[in-house]
């Protein structure tokens, strides 16, 4: 049983349609969610929890359907959406002290770990706090409530490089102890670091949805003279664009077996720059 | 529910609601229009929904393990205290004028039992006009303030011109009590079943078009 399916989600707006976004998450996998701006990351997670409605779809967390059991499902996951900006002129024990009251497994143990791993103090008010220390809090909220799944927008951004590290170290240990995790992210690097599974959206169109070794593996990243942009080889590149010493593209990896040119393995960066520029 | 109410009186109530409950003491002033009083509870009920607003709280509550007409519930439920609040506190001071044989009042309705009744008419009025507008969009407050502060003033006016011109309102209805103290008691009755009555339609409508609001 997947811990979330998505089948056929489609959201028309006047200007943007998600169209039949589809997908599914295993226990203790972490997926990265990825897509420039405006692409349908936000919408496809608010549509996951009814923040908006999708005009057609189907959504089981844990096998049940989202509307019918709306209570039951929110006990059992956490959600965060980049820092929190809710509020802010209220102290943080306040706030947490309104929170926990909700949750039948809060667990305030955890709590005052991640306060302390984080280097939280209760005392301050969310307009006090740092964009990254906003995040930081809007996790422990998660984090604190045993969550099975876990649905974070933007979660690192804004973080500092050894903040992002502690966090994708927090996110890999739950993932070890059985939670599940879905992010969505610009600073796709963070993913080469720690996930299992990617869904990669554009135009509010799923382009792929894989786990992670094999999305690497299908691509290589090729640097190219002028010389060498020959209109053969330039029918097989994806999104060839200029660089510095000349071109760079990407090319499928059994379009690149019998090519004598300068080539890469792809990280996720250069997969997703490339296909954009398509 | 009780986890809802909590939040909306530690988190999501302003401030001021609780600074305009003393206003209900305006009804020692000799000659007022005593409903705005009841305007003042309106008020606040609008400054709580626009701090709301800034401070995103439908946002947070959808992250809560709650039903998404969970939010309107309770934002209805602390309405309904608030307002029935300043009825609670106004009463006293009611009293202090029929105790001490203060004057009638001459800008408009007496500080009677029938007025109470006509009060409630008006919340709930109010009530109707604002949360059926809100909550079809939870981020134009103003505006859905805008009309019911039209609907209660329009209210206001009439009943008040009423008590000048209407023989019924002027002879039976704006007296001292106990004078027709069973007319007025009618009154009162039929004002909190109206208030009732448009309160919980209000509450049917805006659970409606909430749900399908996307936010």
């Amino acid at each position: 049983m997947s811990v979330l399916s998505v089948k056929d989600l489609c959201k028309k707006y006047d200007k943007f349609e998600l169209n039949k976004v589809s997908f599914e998450l295993e226990k203790g996998t972490i997926t990265g969610f990825i897509g420039r701006n405006g692409a349908g990351k936000t919408t496809t997670l608010k549509s996951l929890l009814n923040l908006v409605h999708p005009n057609r779809g189907e959504i089981m967390f844990f096998g049940k359907s989202y509307n019918e059991n709306e209570f039951e499902i929110k006990q059992k996951i956490g959600f965060v959406s980049g820092g929190i900006d809710y509020y802010p002129k209220k102290k943080i024990k306040t706030i947490t002290g309104t929170t926990r009251r909700f949750y039948k497994n809060w667990d305030e143990k955890a709590y005052q770990h991640y306060m302390d791993l984080f280097k939280l103090d209760e005392n301050k008010t969310p307009d006090e706090l740092s964009a990254g220390m906003k995040v930081k809090y809007a996790l422990v909220l998660a984090l604190s409530h045993n969550a099975e799944l876990l649905i974070l927008d933007e979660p690192t951004s804004g973080l500092d490089p050894v903040s992002r590290d502690d966090l994708l170290d927090v996110f890999m240990g739950l993932s070890n102890d059985g939670i599940t995790l879905l992010f969505s992210t610009h600073i796709t690097s963070d993913l080469d670091k720690c996930a299992d599974n990617i869904i990669y959206i554009k135009n509010g169109e799923i382009l792929a949805s894989t786990d992670l070794n094999s999305f690497l593996t299908e691509y290589k990243v090729l640097a190219l003279t002028d010389e060498e942009l020959t209109d053969e080889l330039k029918s097989k590149l994806i999104g060839c664009k200029k660089s510095k010493h000349g071109f760079s593209a990407l090319i499928r990896a059994s379009d690149s077996e019998n090519l004598d040119l300068a080539m890469s393995g792809a990280d996720l960066e250069s997969i997703v720059v490339h296909l954009e520029k398509e | 529910m009780k986890n809802m109410l909590y939040k909306e009186f530690k988190l999501a109530l302003h401030p001021t609601s609780m600074i305009f409950l003393s206003l209900s003491a305006m009804m020692l002033i000799p000659n007022y229009p005593y409903y705005m009083i009841f305007f003042y509870t309106t008020l606040a009920i609008f400054f709580t929904c626009l701090s709301g607003r800034e401070n995103h709280d439908i946002f947070y509550s959808m992250t809560l393990p709650i039903r998404k007409r969970d939010i309107v519930k309770s934002r209805f439920t602390l309405v309904i205290i608030l307002e029935l609040l300043q009825i609670l506190t106004a009463i006293p001071f009611a009293l202090i004028r029929r105790t001490f044989s203060l004057p009638g009042n001459l800008v408009g309705m007496d500080a009677n039992v029938a007025f109470f009744g006509l009060s409630f008419l008006m919340l709930g009025l109010f009530n109707l006009v604002f949360f059926t507008k809100y909550y079809k969009d939870t981020d134009k407050v103003g505006k859905s303030f805008l009309w019911g502060t039209i609907a209660i003033t329009l209210y206001m006016i009439i009943a008040e011109i009423g008590v000048h011109v209407v023989p019924f309102m002027k002879n039976t209805l704006d007296t001292k009590d106990p004078e027709f103290l069973l007319v007025k008691l009618w009154v009162l009755a039929a004002g909190i079943v109206f208030y009732a009555l448009l309160t919980f339609f209000s509450y049917q409508r805006s659970v409606r078009s909430f749900e399908v609001l996307d936010l």
